[in-house]
């Protein structure tokens, strides 16, 4: 249903991809471990590759929980379907989106 | 004999009023009722006869402005008497300013955004009774904003946090939550905001909102923010009556308005609850001494009021309770907990503090809430065996937000209190995310006006607040170091602790 306005009521989304450059915004979220509130977000190169994604973003995010263990093994999935990301994956070969979510449990 | 002639008669109340609105009313001649008003055909809404309105305000200005003239005047006594007291050492902590803090930060703001809206209405609605009554809340929401802020501003001058309330309201990322509120009321239709600020917010949800925080204040020793509510109270009755009438009218008026104003109660009902989050956890988190608790506040103020009373009168008119009631309901007993679990990590980026609550606390929300001892009294003890390993719990990021709310994604799945809620939408080849069934369901109805939402965190992404680290979001919100963070240690912790040594050392001279 749209708008009901007294005119054309079209406005560009204000956290569009393109706002972003080369960039794009990830969510990662620590599914089973609610010691962080919410699912975290992240701004990173499109081209990132999985593993500096994971070293550079991720786990200095995480490792604020006093029970990290950087030896923790996560099985992760996208909107509910398992994906296995590989050290060179981009987040475009995994199916992660701009402010998609990536949820991690620990395997 | 002469008969002198008789003295004018003095016009009873009831015709001063009427004068004043009915009387002054006129059709346009040389335009046309559409051209005059040219603001209330476009959200669909048909009204047959404006004559209809009840007027709930059968006030005039000139008795208006006594009254409120005379509760200022008890107003501002109590306030110097309390500042010439030193009346700020007889609160029960200064942690409970916290509550305060948050009040003026965030909801001070929103009377003035209701005063400017409440004007718009007074021009631009037809009928002179709805008019005159949107120029009596637009003059009470301008009254209240520079009440509170005179109420509150004595603990500006000895008190971290309260400076920069205005420049923070617009800028700050849990200020958002209440800013985002008010500008969709205020971009909408004069219909729907009547329905969202007049009936929702101001009736259907209003006793969650103030009473919590003015009982805080008489449970806490602020005897000048309890004043300041008694001040407000009678101006709330009446827009509660207000809101009430709106309802009544635009239901009333024709059939086909029944689902259009169904559609706007689900909507706001679930835009305030989510607001009223904050309120949650300041009831139960915030509160030295506790008033109830927020399981307790919704049991009554809305389950039992509004559930078991209003929307059984309005089921007359064939509307329903709000959609996704039952979400809320079932959220009372985890509400506060995830609401103020976040802020405690998060409150290195705002201006105000945290703690961890104390064992007495505990035992009290232990008592009062059924499911703390497995979900988050954990989550406490651990943080305690953090502290004590000399860490403490500040998130090194940034949080996934709701498109629509706003608010970090912390809510939990119906049924399920430990797994978080994800839902989202694709609109025009890109992802909003969502906190709950409610509010998608807002921005599917919607999606071309929650789009353009200036979201917190996307936006310091983007590099419009000042920059990339926290300290330089922090200076752009005008923050200072001693605003947030921990409480125990804290500026405010520590001149309190002196001020009473110093009291008591004096025999309180």
């Amino acid at each position: 249903m749209p708008v009901k306005a007294i005119s054309e009521y079209k406005f560009p989304s204000k956290s569009r991809q393109e706002l972003y450059g080369d960039d794009q915004l990830v969510h990662v979220w620590w599914k089973d471990n609610p010691w962080f509130c919410a699912a975290a977000c992240f701004r990173a190169p499109r081209a990132m590759p999985w593993s500096d994604f994971w070293s550079a973003l991720v786990v200095p995010f995480f490792e604020e929980d006093p029970d990290w263990s950087p030896d923790q093994q996560f099985a992760f999935s996208i909107d509910g379907t398992p994906v296995e990301p590989k050290a060179t994956d981009t987040f475009a070969d995994i199916g992660l989106v701009h402010k998609g979510v990536l949820a991690m449990v620990r395997a | 004999m002469t008969i002198a002639p008789k003295a004018p008669r003095k016009l009873s109340m009831k015709d001063r009023y009427s004068a004043l609105t009915r009387d002054l009313a006129w059709d346009p001649s040389y335009v046309t009722n559409e051209e005059m008003f040219p603001f209330t055909n476009f959200e669909g809404i048909t009204i047959h006869d404006w004559s209809k309105w009840e007027d709930p305000f059968r006030l005039t200005v000139d008795a208006y402005t006594k009254y409120q003239a005379e509760k200022d005047k008890r107003l501002y006594a109590v306030l110097d008497g309390f500042a010439q007291s030193q009346g700020h050492l007889g609160l029960t902590d200064a942690s409970y300013l916290n509550a305060m803090k948050l009040f003026i930060q965030g909801v001070s703001p929103l009377e003035y955004q209701a005063h400017r809206n409440f004007a718009y209405l007074a021009r631009h609605l037809n009928g002179p009774g709805p008019r005159f009554a949107a120029l009596c809340q637009s003059l009470d929401e301008i009254r209240h904003i520079q009440t509170e802020v005179h109420t509150l501003s004595n603990y500006n001058k000895l008190y971290t946090g309260f400076h920069s309330y205005v420049w923070q309201h617009d800028r700050v990322w849990y200020l958002s939550v209440p800013k985002s509120f008010f500008d969709d009321a205020v971009s909408a239709g004069p219909f729907e905001f009547l329905i969202a600020i007049g009936f929702s917010f101001e009736y259907l949800l209003t006793n969650l909102l103030f009473v919590p925080f003015m009982s805080g204040a008489s449970f806490n020793g602020d005897l000048p923010t309890m004043t300041f509510g008694f001040s407000a109270q009678s101006d709330e009755s009446r827009h509660m009556t207000l809101g009430l009438e709106a309802i009544k009218f635009l239901l009333e008026q024709d059939e086909k308005n029944v689902p259009l104003v169904q559609h706007w109660i689900d909507k706001w009902f679930w835009r305030g609850y989510r607001l009223l989050a904050l309120v949650a956890q300041m009831l139960d988190y915030m509160l030295p001494r506790k008033v109830m608790s927020w399981k307790e506040a919704f049991d009554l103020y809305f389950e039992q009021q509004m559930l078991g009373g209003l929307f059984v009168d309005l089921a007359y008119y064939g509307i329903t309770p709000p959609k996704f009631v039952e979400q809320a309901k079932e959220e009372k007993e985890y509400l506060s907990h995830q609401v103020y679990w976040t802020l405690y990590q998060f409150s290195h980026a705002a201006s105000f503090t945290t703690s961890i609550p104390t064992d007495e606390h505990m035992e009290w929300l232990s008592a009062n809430y059924p499911k703390f001892d497995e979900l988050y009294k954990p989550l406490w003890e651990k943080e305690k065996r953090n502290v004590a390993a000399g860490g403490r719990h500040f998130d090194r990021g940034l949080p996934e937000l709701c498109s629509v709310c706003q608010i970090p994604m912390l809510f939990t799945e119906p049924g399920d209190p430990t797994t978080i809620c994800q839902r989202h939408s694709d609109f025009e080849g890109e992802r909003f995310n969502f906190c709950s069934d409610g509010c998608k369901n807002i921005f599917d109805h919607e999606p071309e006006k929650y789009v353009q939402a200036w979201l917190p965190v996307h936006q310091i992404f983007q590099g419009n607040c000042g920059g990339a680290s926290i300290p330089d979001v922090l200076a752009w919100y005008r923050m200072n170091p001693e605003d947030g963070g921990e409480y125990l240690g804290s500026t405010d912790h520590q001149n309190w602790l002196a001020w009473h040594d110093m009291a008591e050392k004096t025999g309180g001279n």
